[in-house]
């Protein structure tokens, strides 16, 4: 059994990390249309030092994401804690309004929030991205925290109040630590979809503020050089140490109940 | 939508019994938790896309028509007037089911693995690393694609490495590329929502079913199935509701087969510019989806139902 | 040469005479008009047909929010004299280092630039964006059409000491002179035709290349509606601006069913497709084939075959709200002179609309090879499109591409 499930793990993983070896290896080939063979160079690298634009625009993808991230996942949560915990008229009509944001092709919601954002005096930057990525990323938590909460024990929390406890306090002393898991993907999942962004983000972005998305998008007509490769191999290489700084301090998907 | 609910409901069932006394105001408490969410999402997402299912039943784009605003609400009956629609309609369908039913076939027994074969450190690691790919531009990954996949690519080399002579197992341009750079993209999206489903299952329960003499299939049809329900259903609502209006995909992995409602209207916002055609058939679309998951929650009611 | 333009501009005066016709009477741009009706999106602030965005702010309670955004970065564009945006392609000339900085460093105005990924977009930009730019590079066909919604000002092409260059033809091309007045300065031009692989001993001189036999599985075709109807009217001998038997058309096309192994909609895509060897022959862009040779060592070749090409025309236009206009016109004016071009010209440019530009070149450059002067005979240009035609140009595009996607 364990050794299917880790076979099972290792072909997955395989699969998940072809395309991402792919991407890595082409920022230090040498061919800027990605033709092989492989001819190993640290052109690329260099060449982006000196991109102030992509490196700029990386910079605010991150900050973009981060702020997306927080935000998404506290509001995400308590829509989630109120649509699994609490009974009250109307709840499949909220549920269902959760499907649109994904369900309509970004690049239409893109274009409504362009004009309307327009109309309203809220206007494109920075700020309108993260309206847009947060309103995008609140269903997936949403329904990442739900599914996590409809595999936890809501009579825990019950006995905790009829010993005592205070709603809040029984959310924090029960709820919330065994929530944790749950929390820590829709944060992750939240700040992937804000980083993968790029039709909102293309619609949303002022002249000369752009995200890394945006900058891939907009140089497909003209093409994108292995510099971008070499961003990306860049910012998974900060991610995986972000990661490793992050496993270190809190046990993501580690044991959940006692056993 | 109700799906996600049905499992939640019988665990969440006993809460409704506690004493009402104890929660104060509890309407209140409700509408503040979620007042922020749909708030935001009002403002930011239904607003907007309010103004666009208006634009869908005027006749001409409202910006920079030349005839005034003609309301219409003939962009709907776009499937009757165009009939070549259909066929790009089930070419969607399509591929929105192989793609959420190869991403629950690997997803679901990815998430048991990690669940019950994995501890402590392990399963931090590949948790995350199930994650990892997300983090990287999706367009870059669907080139990447397009170089493993094609005639003579990398995929051809390492297969004629280990078996020469064979014929090349290029996909680019065809359906499978497509269902292949979908399910990357989407598969995390499974696996996690699995996991969360899955990672509470007690092993007293597995071990009680077979030490009673159940096999493994009968274990994993009775006891593991109904469990990872709410995340299998989760898991296919985030999967096949963007899959429908994906673009990128298909047009880059597809070459000429690359034709679908996501494509179709992305061409009504970027080439023919015909926001009302484009969004009436987005909001079609929607109503599609939607039916679809009204008629697949129904019957998941009717067989969870004693 | 001077003879072929004029020869050629014939071919679109047809199609923008009719937009002309189309244009309101009544001088107010139909979307402002919109928003006059509208009662959804709030009518008691529209007086008038002058509204602006804070206009409308305001009568929605959002005044709040729109000060909220001009405190944020990037919420509210800087004040800055010394500054101009552009709208264009992105990696289209005006965001070439070089010329940026030779600009800056020569008048002290920085370039910022803002990009757009369809024409469409470029036209929904600049509607949503006034006083966003001050420069915008449009398709010669849209014109028309920006100058109906009254997104562009005219231009006097006298201010400017270097369009004095510029090919007569293409200063009175009825794309740009709308009204009689000048709404464009006409930049660079190319034709859309055939692009083949060399090495091979293919020989092209048609477009009935891509319904040959030997060709199956090896064309390609580019994503655009106008260019690829064009193609199929050249071969029927139509008018590609307004071409009488669409039946046919949509026929012709589908007859390429069986060749055609891509639709390519970027450059970029066209060239990793072609480099890892997916296709032959395709329809393309001539400046596009002169950078996949000078930059890209790809072994291909531009061919206007026996039909003819699809000319196009991208001129520079002030976009109406535009608060630096008279720095935009100092841009234009760098951008159009034979130094520029010599420069962009390095790195893959498509052929100069200004005469003295082209002359400057080497006689062995590939943009002079291939834009050879009998080649205009041949061409019809691109030409405004009533927005009806445009729809229905769209809707056979669409269905063509349906049935090319069958299995």
């Amino acid at each position: 059994m364990i050794w299917l499930g880790r076979a099972i793990l290792a072909l997955v993983l395989l699969f998940l990390y072809a395309p991402i070896a792919v991407m890595v290896l082409m920022g230090f080939n040498a061919s800027d249309l990605y033709a092989l063979p492989f001819v190993p160079t640290l052109h690329w690298f260099s060449e982006l030092a000196g991109n102030d634009r992509l490196i700029a625009a990386s910079r605010n993808s991150v900050l973009v994401a981060l702020v997306t991230a927080v935000v998404a996942t506290a509001l995400g949560t308590l829509a989630a804690l109120a649509l699994s915990r609490r009974s009250f008229r109307g709840k499949s009509l909220l549920r269902l309004l959760l499907l649109p944001p994904i369900a309509i092709p970004w690049l239409i919601t893109g274009t409504a929030m362009l004009v309307f954002f327009y109309w309203t005096g809220i206007g494109r930057g920075l700020h309108a991205m993260i309206l847009g990525h947060v309103a995008l990323a609140i269903p997936y938590v949403v329904l990442v925290v739900g599914t996590g909460l409809a595999s936890l024990r809501a009579d825990l929390e019950e006995a905790a109040m009829s010993l005592g406890a205070t709603p809040f306090g029984a959310f924090r002393s029960v709820t919330l630590p065994l929530l944790a898991p749950s929390l820590v993907a829709a944060a992750l999942f939240a700040f992937a979809v804000s980083l993968d962004q790029f039709v909102v983000s293309y619609f949303l972005a002022a002249p000369g503020v752009t995200t890394l998305p945006v900058e891939i998008y907009t140089s497909i007509r003209k093409g994108f050089t292995p510099e971008i490769n070499a961003v990306s191999t860049i910012l998974l290489g900060a991610s995986v140490a972000l990661f490793l700084v992050f496993a270190g301090l809190t046990r993501i998907g580690g044991e959940r109940e006692r056993r | 939508m109700s799906a996600p609910s049905t499992p939640e409901g019988r665990r969440a069932r006993p809460s409704i019994a506690s004493p009402e006394g104890r929660r104060a105001r509890p309407a209140i408490a409700t509408a503040a938790l979620l007042l922020p969410a749909y708030a935001w999402l009002l403002v930011a997402v239904f607003l907007p896309l309010g103004a666009m299912l208006f634009f869908s039943f005027l006749k001409t784009n409202p910006f920079g028509s030349k005839a005034p605003l003609v309301f219409t609400g003939a962009h709907y009956l776009a499937f009757v007037t165009r009939p070549y629609l259909v066929d790009v309609a089930i070419t969607s369908l399509r591929l929105g089911f192989w793609t959420t039913g190869i991403c629950a076939a690997i997803g679901l027994p990815t998430a048991l693995a990690i669940a019950r074969a994995t501890r402590g450190r392990v399963r931090q690691t590949v948790f995350l690393l199930a994650i990892l790919p997300f983090w990287t531009n999706g367009l870059v990954r669907i080139f990447s694609w397009t170089m493993l996949l094609r005639q003579g690519g990398i995929l051809d080399d390492l297969v004629h490495l280990v078996l020469p002579g064979v014929g090349s197992v290029g996909l680019l341009y065809s359906f499978p590329a497509i269902v292949v750079g979908l399910v990357h993209a989407y598969l995390p999206y499974m696996i996690l929502t699995c996991y969360l489903a899955v990672a509470g299952i007690d092993d007293a329960l597995i071990d009680a079913a077979r030490s009673l003499g159940a096999r493994l299939p009968t274990v994993f049809a009775t006891v593991i199935l109904p469990l990872a329900l709410p995340g299998l259903v989760s898991g296919s609502i985030l999967i096949f509701v963007p899959v429908i209006g994906s673009f990128m995909e298909p047009r880059i992995l597809g070459g000429r087969i690359g034709v679908t409602m996501g494509t179709v209207i992305e061409d009504q916002f970027t080439q023919a510019y015909n926001w009302p055609l484009g969004s009436a058939l987005s909001f079609t679309m929607l109503g599609i989806v939607l039916a679809i998951f009204a008629l697949f929650s129904s019957v998941l009611r009717g067989r969870l139902a004693p | 040469m001077t003879s072929g333009v004029a020869a050629m501009s014939t071919g679109s005066s047809n199609g923008a005479g009719r937009a002309r016709d189309a244009i309101d009477d009544r001088g107010v741009a139909p979307w402002r008009r919109y928003a006059y009706n509208s009662t959804v999106m709030g009518d008691s602030v529209m007086s008038g047909s002058q509204w602006t965005r804070r206009d409308v702010a305001r009568g929605l309670g959002f005044g709040v929010a729109s000060a909220a955004a001009a405190t944020w970065p990037g919420g509210a564009r800087a004040a800055e004299a010394k500054s101009i945006t552009v709208l264009n392609w992105q990696g289209y000339g005006t965001d070439l280092a070089a010329g940026v900085q030779h600009f800056k460093s020569a008048t002290g105005i920085e370039v910022k630039h803002d990009y757009y990924n369809s024409e469409p977009e470029m036209l929904t930009k600049l509607r949503t964006n006034p006083g966003a730019y001050d420069v915008v590079l449009v398709n010669s066909a849209r014109d028309a059409q920006a100058k109906a919604d009254e997104l562009i000002d005219p231009v006097d092409l006298g201010k400017l000491p270097n369009a004095a260059g510029l090919a007569p033809a293409f200063k009175t091309n009825p794309n740009i002179v709308i009204d009689g007045q000048t709404y464009g300065v006409p930049w660079v031009w190319g034709m859309n035709a055939i692009a083949v692989r060399t090495g091979k001993g293919f020989k092209v001189d048609s477009y009935a290349v891509f319904e040959e036999a030997a060709f199956a599985g090896r064309g390609a075709l580019f994503d655009d509606a106008v260019t690829e109807i064009a193609v199929a009217a050249l071969m029927l001998g139509q008018n590609i601006n307004d071409p009488k038997d669409m039946k046919a058309i949509a026929a012709r096309l589908k007859s390429f069913k069986r060749d055609v192994k891509l639709v390519w909609s970027s450059e970029d895509e066209w060239n990793k497709a072609f480099a890892a060897g997916a296709f032959d022959v395709s329809v393309f862009w001539s400046g596009a084939v002169t950078r996949a040779v000078n930059l890209h060592q790809q072994p291909v070749t531009f061919v206007v075959p026996k039909e003819g090409a699809v000319g196009w025309l991208d001129n520079f236009c002030i976009p109406a709200t535009s608060t630096g206009k008279a720095a935009g016109l100092q841009f234009i004016d760098y951008m159009v002179s034979p130094q520029f071009y010599a420069e962009w010209a390095k790195s893959g440019a498509p052929a100069s609309a200004n005469a003295a530009a082209m002359a400057a070149l080497p006689e062995s450059d590939l943009n002079r090879q291939i834009h050879k002067p009998e080649y205009l005979d041949k061409l019809q240009f691109m030409g405004a499109l009533p927005e009806d035609r445009r729809q229905a140009f769209n809707d056979l595009w669409e269905e063509v591409k349906a049935f090319y996607a069958q299995s």
